[in-house]
């Protein structure tokens, strides 16, 4: 049976409602309501492997800072975003770290790794 | 739990509390102040509108009220008690606004009963009233709206700052030998032959007086002991206060018959709120504000100074006015001893209560004489409180010196208020326990952006000055804090 | 630190003054002082842990504190002087600038030139009057950030958000994320307030529910925020009888919208437009004070920093003009106007002469449209939004088609024919 998904298209400010129809094997069978192929090309990753940069802050120790900003050094599978979170309450960063240290290596076997975005000085 | 003992119990630390404790720390008494908030002068002394009058220009003052009595008793006493505090208090005079020539017989009946009572009720040193014409309205105000054809000017209207004021007393009171009990609710009293015992939230109190100025909660501790049948008519009223930055529309308060009132406050702002008789009676203690009252207020204000505007409002609340007889009208109170109760005496100060409470405090004293408290006067008596620094209204040597002796000055906390961490710090010092402790004494959070920037430095100046943690500064005392969990905390909490 | 030679005082040390500060040590300023009420450089950006910085400046998606520090390290790089923890606290007409700081005191200067780059605060509360109680836990959304992002703390762990504004939804995912459950944002619009790649991913993402067309009519709770009652709101944006519905919470996050911060240039005497809340200003970003400039979010709310940085540019580059020259050539003669669906254009005034970038925003969404800038270019546009800021590059070459004397011209957003 054929299956229908709808995503909003973020490629500009129309911000179209695009359909996405998966055919029984689930095969992408077409699109509808996308004004450009951007909206193809946008829809298709979304449903094929949609990521995310992971954004967020860690506890830091002995750093007058409470926290250090941290990301994921590329973006992630959408759905690991809550795991990672899980995973970023345990750490503690220590200073000192610069932009681009890695605090976290190999996220959740991501092959992204948690680097600070921001300084840490003590 | 504790037990105190005291001769005089004042329950209620608002303007009427305050200044009755003040006025006894003039003599030798053993006297405790209990209030149930975090901090004095939060309730209904918290949402006057800080007009001081005399009553020279309100025709709904008697001679037979009272209240009108106390009034002209207190406003006297005001201006030199607000110079021994230093607190802020300042003339502005008032403008009774008229629209037409039918609207003149008011001005006419208020400039003829001035001159009655000139002299008589009222001093003879204050300023006549005085009415103005069309011209010389708009050469004065000309933001009030051009289709009023004059004025009465009452020259003797003032602004104070009423939580300020409260502070202050208590703070002299407390210098002066006071006892002062914060979040300490009452919670019932049992009458005894000989005196009272009174239960609180902090442990008993035993006591052979009690003065009950509990503010909207007047007819609940009466009710405790079967003291007095309150019959309480909660008049809600709604004030909104404007960004200082339209603070000159104008300079004297505005005011006209059946609508509302517009007027500087002491601190550079505009207020409005709604004129008695459009007031509406609301739930007791639902001090919750509501679209209708505020659009009301807000086109009653227009009406008088039309570029009044919705978007200048920086903040706005509810009061009640509590009255006893919806009959008399919201000009009397009730201040006396209670008919069935001996010693146990009611100082429910009514409107406007911020002008008579000096009164009250006086009367207080000869109503305990006559209940059979002996006093005798307090060798130590100091009247004096010095108030903290200021400051935005500081010249700049004296800014210069004050943050050479201490460079916390020279860090501004608040950014609409100019308001330092010296200033912040002092505050802590003379006793705010509280964002809100901390807001009415300095102003940190009331200027324009309510605390969206200095929130969280206040915060943590409050957390370090009193050896506690971030999570547990609160706004008002009880369970308002603003932070409930640190971080990291919620997600620990699922695993 | 002697201040008596200053050349040119930025005013803010956010993204648009150091960008300003930086350009203008560029553009051959001596010494550039760049005053910061904050202990370190680079103002907001430090709690905008997020990313989707940078995108068009350097091409690369940065976090806020990532995109500060390239231009933090460029400051310092370019002998910019931070003149940190200092707060300005009075601006004359004549550009006399009075500060305060814990180690000099009470510091007064005046600079050859200044650029405002003050940015903007949050609307709170009061000034939207919404009714109810006052309880604790009802704070704007960039104070929660900074509680969040930089404090270290969660304001409460069922939050509603009163509008759909870029940082609402930036703190609906980021109060998610640590745990928290955001019951709804409510926007009293048909449309979401920021940007769409924030909606997806930041509450389809979450499946965060959002209210279109709904606005909290009450806050209930006496200490603490217990609960909002939320109603759809009719064409007058008036809430619709019977359609409250209440919903309990311990945290109302308010996104309600930005407000220039322009004290201090109302004390100089600059002249606001009404509209966008800052500074009338001309292609070089000159008030009506010769020699103070604006840029940024002090100038008008954007919704991208990139645009934030090449626009406090221009006004750094004006500023060290000016210093160096001591008054300034050519100023805008031509009054650029609003037409049909702009809501306002920036710079309001252009002396037609050099390449100009005109930033603008529309009053409602359309499709199809054209952006027609006087009789001199037209470009059409896929979709215009009130959130998105349009950019409009004028080169001075069809500046030069305007009739000898032209006094004004207006931009117009029309409806393209066709299908
Ligand atoms: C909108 C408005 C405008 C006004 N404008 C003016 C004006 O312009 N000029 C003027 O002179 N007057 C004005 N008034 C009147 C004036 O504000 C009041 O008369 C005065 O503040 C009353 O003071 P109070 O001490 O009696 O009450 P409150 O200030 O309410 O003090 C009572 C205190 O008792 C405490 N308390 C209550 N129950 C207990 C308990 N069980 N145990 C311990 N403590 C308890 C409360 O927490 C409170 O702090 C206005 C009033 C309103 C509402
Ligand atoms: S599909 Fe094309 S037109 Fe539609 S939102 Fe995406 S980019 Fe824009």
């Amino acid at each position: 049976m054929a299956q229908k998904k709808t995503f909003i298209c973020i490629g500009c400010p129309l911000g179209c409602r695009v359909t996405l129809t998966i055919d029984g094997k689930g095969a992408v069978a077409g699109f509808a309501g996308n004004k450009c192929k951007e909206g193809e090309k946008y829809v298709l990753e979304e449903y094929t492997n949609p990521v995310r940069t992971l954004t967020a802050t860690v506890l830091t120790e002995g750093s007058s800072q409470p926290l250090l900003a941290v990301r994921t050094s590329r973006p992630i599978v959408k759905t690991k975003l809550a795991e990672g979170m899980a995973v970023l309450a345990k750490v503690r960063a220590r200073p000192p770290l610069k932009i681009g240290d890695v605090v976290v290596p190999n996220l959740l076997d991501t092959g992204a790794d948690i680097v600070a975005s921001g300084n840490l000085s003590s | 739990m504790s037990r105190v003992e005291t001769e005089v119990l004042i329950i209620g630390g608002g303007i009427g509390g305050a200044a009755i404790a003040r006025e006894l720390s003039r003599y030798t008494a053993d006297a405790t102040l209990v209030e149930k908030g975090a901090d004095v002068g939060q309730g209904i002394t918290k949402y006057s509108s800080t007009i001081m009058c005399q009553g020279a220009n309100v025709l709904e003052f008697r001679s037979e009220y009272h209240n009108s009595r106390l009034v002209w008793a207190g406003m006297p006493l005001m201006e030199p008690l607000c110079r021994e505090l230093d607190v802020p208090f300042k003339r502005i005079g008032s403008l009774e606004l008229v629209e037409n020539q039918a609207g003149m017989r008011h001005p006419e009946k208020m400039m003829r009963r001035f001159k009655d009572w000139h002299g008589k009720y009222l001093p003879s040193d204050i300023e006549p009233l005085q009415f103005i014409d069309r011209d010389t309205l708009r050469a004065w105000e000309p933001n009030v709206d051009k289709k009023y054809i004059g004025a009465v000017y009452d020259p003797n209207i003032a602004v104070n700052d009423p939580v300020r004021l409260t502070i202050a007393l208590v703070d002299n009171a407390k210098k002066n030998g006071i006892n002062v009990l914060l979040e300490t609710e009452v919670l019932d009293i049992k009458a005894g032959t000989d005196g009272f015992e009174v239960w609180t939230n902090n442990g008993s109190i035993a006591c052979r007086y009690i003065i009950n100025a509990a503010g909207e909660y007047v007819g609940k501790i009466a009710q405790m002991v079967d003291a007095d049948d309150f019959a309480m008519y909660p008049v809600k009223s709604y004030q909104a206060v404007l960004d200082k930055k339209v603070g000159g529309l104008i300079n004297r308060m505005v005011l006209a018959t059946g609508s509302g009132m517009v007027s500087p406050t002491i601190h550079g702002n505009l207020f409005f709120g709604i004129s008695p008789g459009s007031q509406r009676l609301g739930k007791a203690h639902d001090h919750s504000t509501d679209k209708k009252l505020a659009d009301t207020a807000l086109r009653h204000a227009q009406e008088l100074v039309p570029a009044v505007s919705a978007a200048d409002i920086i903040n706005s609340f509810v009061g009640f006015i509590v009255f006893r007889n919806f009959e008399i009208g919201w000009h009397e109170c009730t201040v006396g001893v209670s008919r069935w109760v001996p010693r146990f005496i009611n100082a429910s100060i009514g409107f406007p209560g911020i002008c008579a409470a000096p009164g009250v405090a006086k009367e207080m004293i000869d109503i305990l004489t006559r209940q059979g408290l002996r006093l005798a006067e307090n060798p130590r008596f100091d009247p004096y409180e010095k108030a903290m620094p200021d400051f935005s209204d500081l010249s700049d040597e004296e800014k210069k010196e004050l943050i050479a002796r201490d460079p916390r000055y020279g860090h501004v906390v608040c950014r609409c208020e100019t308001v330092t961490e010296g200033e912040i710090v002092e505050a802590i010092r003379r006793g705010a326990r509280t964002l809100d402790g901390v807001k009415f004494r300095c102003r940190p959070g009331m200027g324009r952006c309510q605390g969206g920037f200095c929130g969280p430095r206040v915060t943590r100046i409050l957390a370090r000055e009193l050896g506690i943690s971030e999570e547990e500064v609160t706004k008002k005392g009880g369970e308002s804090r603003n932070l409930l969990y640190k971080g990291k905390e919620l997600l620990e909490a699922h695993q | 630190m002697k201040l008596h030679d200053v050349d040119v005082a930025v005013i803010g040390a956010g993204p648009a003054g150091m960008a300003a500060a930086i350009r203008a040590r560029e553009a051959g300023a001596e010494k550039v002082v760049l005053m910061e009420r904050a202990e370190e450089l680079g103002g907001l950006l430090h709690q905008c842990v997020h990313n989707g910085f940078g995108l068009l400046y350097f091409n690369e998606d940065l976090t806020g504190p990532e995109y500060g520090h390239r231009f933090i390290e460029k400051a310092l790089d370019t002998g910019v002087t931070p003149l940190l923890e200092t707060m300005v606290v009075r601006l004359g007409e004549d550009r006399q600038i009075g500060a305060v700081n814990t180690k000099e005191g009470f510091i007064t200067f005046r600079p050859k030139s200044i650029v405002l780059a003050m940015g903007c605060r949050e609307r709170s509360r009061g000034a939207l009057n919404i009714p109810g109680t006052r309880p604790a836990g009802v704070l704007t959304a960039g104070t929660a950030q900074r509680y969040v992002n930089v404090e270290g703390f969660v304001p409460g762990k069922k939050v509603v958000i009163l509008g759909s504004g870029d940082i609402g939804m930036i703190m609906a995912r980021r109060l998610t994320l640590e745990g928290a459950r955001v019951e709804a944002v409510v926007e009293i619009l048909p449309y979401i307030g920021g940007l769409i790649r924030n909606e997806v991913q930041c509450l389809h993402d979450f499946d965060i529910p959002l209210f279109l067309n709904h606005t909290v009519t009450q806050i209930h709770g006496e200490e603490r925020v217990e609960a909002v009652t939320v109603a759809q709101v009719n064409g007058n944006r008036q809430p619709v009888a019977g359609t409250q519905r209440t919903i309990a919470c311990d945290t109302l996050l308010l996104s309600v919208g930005l407000i220039p911060e322009n004290e201090l240039s109302i004390m100089a005497g600059v002249r606001l437009d009404p509209v966008t809340g800052g500074a009338r200003v001309d292609e070089t970003r000159q008030t009506n004070i010769p020699g103070v400039f604006a840029g940024g979010n002090v100038l008008h709310v954007h919704d991208l920093v990139d645009n934030v940085s090449w626009e406090s540019e221009m006004a750094g580059e004006s500023a060290a003009r000016f210093a160096l020259e001591g008054k300034q050539k050519e100023s805008g003669k031509i009054v650029v106007r609003a037409g049909r669906n702009i809501r306002y254009v920036v710079p309001q005034t252009i002396s037609g002469r050099r390449d100009t970038t005109l930033y603008m925003r529309v009053n409602e969404p359309e499709e199809t449209v054209r952006i027609k800038v006087g009789d001199i270019m037209t470009k059409g546009v896929r979709a215009v939004k009130p959130s998105e800021m349009l950019k409009i590059e004028l080169s001075a070459e069809k500046l030069g088609k305007l009739r000898e004397g032209t006094k004004e011209i207006t931009v117009d957003c029309e409806k393209r024919g066709g299908k």
